[in-house]
C-alpha cells in the first residue's frame, strides 16, 4: 500500500519529557486516518515535526514520498494545527489570497468556493480578528485545503464549533476522502466523531504506538449479542453457545454471521426473545484500555 | 519559491496599511510639513536674518535669489536619505515584517508552504523593497519643499541634469538605501533570536547609538576613528567614508590610506553577519512555540 507517511523510531525529547518514543506509524494513502490519544501522548508533537515546525531527535519521517523539509512534498499537503491564528488586520478573502502566494498556487478563482465550502462567504469581507474561534477553525480548514493537497492534516478540526458546525466539518472531511480522493489525518478528543468519521485509527500513549488498525476490525473485537428473553433460564439451557448472565439479559459469544440462527433456533424452542442487539467495544473502551485510563462499560452497538 | 514568499509577504504588507502608512508616509509628510513652515517663518523673518552678520552662509543661501538646480537638489538629499527619522519608522515597519508570524502566531500557516531561508529571505526582500518606498517618498517630498522654497522667495529653477548629478544620486541613494536595510538585517537577527517586535525595533537603534559613540568610547584607548577597530566596529563611519568617495563633495579632505578598504569591510561585515545568523538562527527553530 502507498504511504503518505512513514515514521521509523521516531523520537523527541524534551529535557527529560520523551515526547515521541521510538514511534514506528505508516499511513496509508486514501480515507480518513484518526490519530488518537490522551493529552501529552505525542499527537501535536508528531504533526509538528510532520510540518517542519519541530526537528525530530531522532528516527526518520517522510510525507507523501519526502523527506520533512523537503518543500515539494509539502507542498502536497495542507494542514491545520491547533487553533489556527491570521494576521489580525486582514479578512478572511485576504487571508487565503496570502497563503495562495506563499503557497504558489495562482488564481483567486478557488477562493469564493472555499469560503462558500466552510461557510465563510458571508464573513469573506470581515477582519478575522473579530472572527469566533469556530469561524477561526473554518477558515483555517478552508487555507489548509484551498491548494488541493492530497494529504490534509487536521488537529482537532471541530473545537470550538456548535453541533451543526460539527456535524458539516464531519461531512466535509468524509467528503474529502470519498469523493475528492484526499487522505485525511485528523487527530481529535470527540471519539464518537473519530468513530463515525475514520476508516482507520492510530492510539498513542506516552509516545508510543499502543493500538493501530480499521476502525471496524477494532470495534468488532470482543462483540457479543445481547440476548432478553423469557424465561431466562430456559434461554440459557436452550443455548448450546458460550455464555454469561449480564443481568436480565444473556451475553451469548457468537460471531455475527451465527446472530440470525441462533434467534431463529431459540425461538423455535419456544423462547420469547424480548431484545437481541449487538454489544461490543467502542473506540472510547478501546481509548481507555489502552491508554490506561479507567475502562467504561460496553457499550451498545445500532443492529 | 523565492518568488512566491516575496509576492505572498509583499501582499501581507500591503494589506497591513497602518504599519505601512507609519513607515513610508510619516516622514516624508511631516518632513514636508516642517520644512514648509520653515520656510515660511524665514520668509516672515527675511528682513531680520538678512541683517544679521552671524547668520551662517547656509541659511542665507537659502533665501537668495539664485537659481535652485532641482536636480542638484535631489542628488544632494539623495545621499541624506539615511537619516535617523527615517531609519527610525522604516525600522519599525522591518520589525514588523520579521516578527509579525511570532507575534501573530502565523508560523505554522506558512513554515510548511516554504523554506524557512525563502521565507527569512522574502521578508529581507520587503524590507529592501519598504527603505525604496519610504525613500522615494522622501525625495518626492524633498522636491515639494524645493518648489515651495523657490516659490516663496521667487527663485527660478533649473533642471540641469549632468552626468556627474546622476552618478551622485545613484550613488548617494544606493548607499543610503544600504545603510537602512543594514540597521534592519540587525532587528532581522534580533526578531528571530528573541521573537520580539519590540526588541527588533529597539536593539538596531540601541546598536546605532552605540556606534555614533563609539569613536569618543575608543580615543582614550589610544584608538584613532580611522583604525581597524574603530572603523569594524562603526559602520556608520564607514558608510561616510564611501560617499566621500563615490560623491566627491567639493573641499572634502582625502580619504586616510586603508580607509575605503576598511570601510567596505566594515559595511560587509555589518551586512552580511546578522543575515547569516539570523538565517542559521531560524532554520534550527522551534517554530512551535510562538
Amino acid at each position: 500500500m502507498n504511504a503518505v507517511i512513514e515514521t521509523r523510531g521516531l523520537t523527541k525529547t524534551y529535557g527529560s519529557v520523551r515526547a515521541l518514543d521510538g514511534l514506528d506509524l505508516t499511513i496509508p494513502k486514501g480515507g480518513v486516518y484518526g490519530v488518537l490519544g490522551p493529552n501529552g501522548a505525542g499527537k501535536s508533537t508528531l504533526f509538528r515535526i510532520l510540518l517542519g515546525l519541530i526537528r525530530a531527535t531522532d528516527g526518520t519521517a517522510s510525507v507523501m514520498g519526502g523527506g520533512v523539509g523537503d518543500v515539494g512534498a509539502m507542498r502536497r499537503m495542507g494542514s491545520m494545527i491547533e487553533t489556527p491564528r491570521f494576521p489580525p488586520f486582514m479578512t478572511a478573502r485576504q487571508v487565503l489570497r496570502w497563503l495562495a502566494l506563499e503557497h504558489g498556487v495562482g488564481g483567486e478563482t478557488d477562493i469564493p468556493y472555499w469560503l462558500e465550502r466552510v461557510g465563510l462567504t458571508q464573513a469573506a469581507d470581515r477582519k478575522v480578528r473579530g472572527f469566533s474561534v469556530g469561524m477561526m477553525q473554518r477558515l483555517g480548514v478552508a487555507a489548509a485545503l484551498m491548494s488541493r493537497p492530497e494529504l490534509v492534516i487536521l488537529d482537532e478540526p471541530t473545537s470550538g464549533m456548535d453541533p451543526p458546525g460539527i456535524q458539516e466539518m464531519r461531512a466535509l472531511i468524509r467528503s474529502l476522502a470519498t469523493e475528492d480522493g484526499v487522505t485525511v489525518v485528523l487527530a481529535s478528543h470527540q471519539l464518537l466523531e473519530v468513530q463515525r468519521v475514520c476508516d482507520r485509527v492510530a492510539i498513542l500513549n506516552k509516545g508510543k504506538l499502543v493500538r493501530e488498525g480499521a476502525v471496524g476490525e477494532l470495534t468488532a473485537i470482543g462483540e457479543r449479542l445481547r440476548l432478553v428473553g423469557t424465561p431466562i433460564e430456559k434461554v440459557l439451557g436452550a443455548l448450546s453457545v458460550t455464555a454469561t448472565r449480564d443481568g436480565d439479559a444473556v451475553l451469548a459469544d457468537i460471531k455475527r454471521s451465527e446472530g440470525p440462527a441462533l434467534i431463529r433456533a431459540l425461538v423455535e424452542q419456544g423462547v420469547d426473545i424480548h431484545e437481541a442487539r449487538w454489544v461490543g467495544t467502542d473506540l472510547e473502551a478501546i481509548f481507555f484500555t489502552e491508554t490506561g485510563s479507567v475502562q467504561t462499560p460496553e457499550a451498545d452497538h445500532a443492529g | 519559491m523565492l518568488a512566491d514568499a516575496i509576492r505572498a509577504e509583499n501582499f501581507r504588507l500591503l494589506k497591513n496599511r497602518t504599519t505601512l502608512l507609519w513607515s513610508t508616509v510619516f516622514v516624508p509628510v511631516m518632513g514636508l510639513i516642517f520644512g514648509a513652515v520653515g520656510i515660511f517663518v524665514m520668509k516672515a523673518s527675511e528682513a531680520k536674518i538678512t541683517s544679521d552678520t552671524k547668520m551662517p552662509p547656509q541659511v542665507l543661501e537659502l533665501m537668495s535669489s539664485t537659481p535652485i538646480n532641482v536636480v542638484e537638489s535631489i542628488a544632494e538629499n539623495a545621499g541624506k536619505l539615511d537619516n535617523p527619522a527615517l531609519l527610525l519608522f522604516v525600522l519599525i515597519g522591518a520589525a514588523t515584517i520579521y516578527a509579525g508570524d511570532y507575534r501573530w502566531e502565523t508560523w505554522r500557516l506558512i513554515s510548511a508552504r516554504n523554506s524557512r531561508a525563502n521565507l527569512l529571505l522574502g521578508k529581507l526582500a520587503v524590507t529592501a523593497m519598504l527603505a525604496l518606498a519610504a525613500m522615494g517618498l522622501m525625495l518626492v517630498g524633498g522636491l515639494f519643499e524645493t518648489l515651495i522654497r523657490a516659490s516663496v522667495f521667487t527663485r527660478p529653477l533649473t533642471f540641469g541634469l549632468t552626468g556627474e548629478l546622476f552618478g551622485q544620486f545613484l550613488s548617494g541613494f544606493g548607499l543610503s538605501w544600504l545603510r537602512i536595510v543594514q540597521f534592519t538585517m540587525m532587528g532581522m537577527l534580533a526578531a528571530v533570536v528573541t521573537r520580539s517586535l519590540l526588541v527588533a525595533l529597539f536593539v538596531p537603534l540601541v546598536v546605532g547609538v552605540a556606534q555614533f559613540f563609539t569613536p569618543q568610547i575608543l580615543a582614550p584607548m589610544g584608538v584613532m576613528p580611522d583604525a581597524w577597530l574603530s572603523v569594524l566596529l562603526n559602520p556608520g563611519a564607514a558608510m561616510d567614508a564611501l560617499k566621500l568617495v563615490v560623491i566627491q563633495p567639493e573641499g572634502a579632505p582625502p580619504l586616510p590610506d586603508g580607509m575605503l578598504l576598511k570601510s567596505v569591510l566594515s559595511m560587509t561585515l555589518w551586512t552580511l553577519v546578522p543575515l547569516a545568523g539570523a538565517l542559521a538562527w531560524f532554520n534550527r527553530q522551534d517554530l512551535s512555540k510562538e
